[in-house]
């Protein structure tokens, strides 16, 4: 297994990452974060998937039945406010996005069960951060992320965060940075979209992108 | 109405929670440890007292159905009540008897202390309402404390430990007459969960962790650890399970190890279940299954055989695979020509930070040294750090 993974080309991420994935909305951020998460599963990772906004039926939908399912772990945090009572299986969780002791105590109980069947490679994909903004003040989810990506590091594991540009202030953008390692950013120019890669060490060019139903193609 | 806490052990510690107490569940960020406070609110329910279960993260239908999960069927009972904090900050219609708008503090003040006159024990997520309604709620939480003093009621926080300003941890602290910590045992990943008491102000104990499963419907369940000592063939390893155990059982044929070891030791509050592995290759399949459940590893190793260490070393891999802390003992240290423990950390590569204590099984010598070593490993972070939440007891 390689120690390390290139997202975009030139840009290695070491494990222990905490990522950021950042632009307006619509420019292939979720699309981009899902289709980097199928990769690591079909190279052996264990996948941990929060979401917020689409189910975990439509994330399964998408990953279709070529991968391993045992290597997918998936907290839902829309179904259970949508439909009330639903039932938590192995490896579906269900959530509320104001729940973050909740959504803790499931990603670290996802970490026991990789960890407790060897696989000790883990990716985190967390879509979004912006709609626990919308609920929750900057403090209480700064505070909720300074323990996960607490647990990323100390695991050497890898984990994508996706906040929206234009949904919050400055102040909110520059506390949450100082969290990451480095920034994947997007932005959209004419009609077309790019991509590119910021760190306190590096930068990319931009990049143009192709987003499509199946992946994001840096060209 | 006497009032119980309803948790396995905790009650014959505590005995009850008397009137005009405030009882904290202090709970690491990573541990579901709300249901503590849900099992200690349904016991008192079921035992005909009057209960209120504050409600800010999630609806009153998610809290009846969080409740249902654990079996408990609290919409049943008449002396349930919610008070709704959430459906207001959402900007909902709140159908509960009891609702406010938690920004709103003269609201939120008015209905809790409504709320304490009429029940036997209130539960509040406490740092719940800081996290929304920001620190400053802590002025507010500190009323409710000092007005339940002389009432007939009790209070019980969940109170996440996020890493808040001292300040509010203090306070917490202060405010809170008996803490009941809720924790991980952390070793990269959380492996297991403990609960313990650090500080209760009505009854002399002696603190003890008490390691637990969440189990549904049932809720929180004391459970014994499974520690797993290994080591390759003829390495003392029976011997050292018998040494500890205050009952143990081997399965041997011809004085070596067929089936399994199994001793029991109570030592320093904990109850722990301990399994010798059979040192011979053909019981690999044995070991990774215990392994998988086991919560830490103690390798015996024969210091006067380096000849097997490759084989402990190879032992050593197969369980550190399930990401296990482990401790070696190096056996046999009465015996002439055993190695020192720094020889055998050299001759096994083992890195500076795993523990290697000198053992001589068969004397009985360094055996518990091994134990204290393994639970500070487990434990340690937890129970030795500075930051904790001190025991008046
Ligand atoms: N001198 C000395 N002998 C010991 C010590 N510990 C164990 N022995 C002896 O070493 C032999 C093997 O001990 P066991 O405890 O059966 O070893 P084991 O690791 O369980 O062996 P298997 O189950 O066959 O792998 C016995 O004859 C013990 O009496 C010790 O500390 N000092
Ligand atoms: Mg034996």
């Amino acid at each position: 297994m390689n120690m390390s993974y290139q997202i975009i080309p030139n840009v290695e991420l070491k494990k222990g990452s905490n990522i950021m994935v950042y632009g307006p909305t619509f420019t292939g951020k979720s699309m981009f974060v899902r289709s980097i998460f199928r990769d690591f599963i079909s190279r052996g990772y264990g996948g941990i998937y929060v979401l917020t906004k689409d189910s975990a039926e439509t994330l399964m939908s998408w990953l279709g039945t070529g991968y391993d399912s045992r290597k997918v772990r998936i907290i839902d945090c829309v179904t259970k406010s949508m439909v009330g009572n639903v039932k938590d299986t192995d490896s579906v969780k269900y959530s509320t996005v104001m729940d973050l002791t909740g959504i803790s105590a499931k990603i670290s109980k996802f970490f026991e069960d990789f960890w407790r069947s060897g696989i000790k490679n883990i990716v985190v994909v967390f879509d979004s951060l912006s709609t626990l903004l919308m609920y929750m003040n900057l403090q209480t989810v700064f505070r909720f992320l300074h323990i996960l990506t607490g647990r990323v590091k100390i695991t050497e594991s890898i984990a994508f965060y996706i906040v929206e540009d234009g949904m919050h202030d400055e102040k909110t953008i520059v506390t949450l940075k100082q969290l990451f390692s480095g920034v994947v950013e997007f932005k959209e120019d004419n009609g077309r979209k790019y991509v590119r890669f910021v760190s306190p060490f590096m930068q990319t060019e931009w990049r143009e992108i192709v987003v499509d139903e199946e992946a994001v193609v840096v060209t | 109405m006497k009032v119980i806490s309803g948790i396995p052990v905790l009650d014959e510690m505590i005995e009850e929670i008397p009137e005009g107490k405030v009882l904290t569940y202090w709970i690491d960020p990573e541990v579901e440890g709300n249901v503590f406070a849900m099992q200690t609110l349904f016991t008192n329910l079921e035992r005909d007292c009057r209960c209120a279960y504050v409600t800010l993260t999630y609806s009153p239908e998610v809290v009846v159905s969080e409740f249902n999960e654990f079996g408990w069927d609290v919409e049943n009972y008449k002396n349930f009540n919610i008070v709704d904090l959430h459906s207001a900050y959402v900007g909902l219609p709140s159908n509960c008897k009891y609702s406010a708008d938690p920004t709103n503090v003269d609201e939120v003040n008015d209905v809790l202390m409504k709320v304490i006159e009429n029940c036997d024990l209130v539960v509040v997520p406490v740092s719940s309402i800081i996290d929304v309604c920001g620190e400053s709620s802590i002025e507010c939480i500190g009323e409710w404390c000092d007005f339940i003093r002389d009432k007939s009621s009790r209070l019980v926080f969940t109170f996440v430990s996020w890493p808040y300003p001292e300040k509010i941890e203090n306070f917490i602290k202060v405010n809170s007459n008996a803490i009941v910590r809720v924790g991980g045992v952390h070793h990269r990943v959380i492996l297991g969960y403990y609960y313990g008491v650090v500080k209760v102000d009505w009854k002399n104990i002696k603190s003890k962790a008490i390691l637990f499963k969440l189990v549904r419907p049932g809720g929180v369940r004391a459970y014994i650890p499974k520690i797993l000592v290994t080591g390759p063939y003829n390495a003392g390893k029976s011997t050292f399970v018998h040494a500890v155990s205050m009952r143990s059982i081997s399965v041997d044929r011809l004085g070596t190890t067929v089936a399994l070891d199994h001793g029991h030791l109570e030592y320093r509050g904990f109850s722990i279940d301990l399994f010798g592995t059979p040192g011979q290759e053909r019981f690999d399949p044995i070991l990774k299954i215990i392994g998988k459940e086991a919560l830490g590893v103690i390798l015996v190793v024969d210091s006067t055989k380096p000849e097997t260490f490759p084989r402990a070393k190879q032992m050593l891999e197969s369980v550190a695979h399930f990401g296990l802390p482990y401790v070696v003992a190096a056996n046999k240290q009465d015996l002439p020509g055993a190695l020192p423990p720094e020889e055998v950390r050299k001759k096994m590569y083992l890195p500076e930070d795993v523990p290697i204590i000198p053992v001589s099984a068969v004397n009985g010598e360094g055996v518990y040294e091994v134990i204290d070593s393994l639970l500070g490993l487990l434990t340690g972070r937890l129970w030795v750090s500075e930051d904790e939440p001190e025991s008046t007891a």
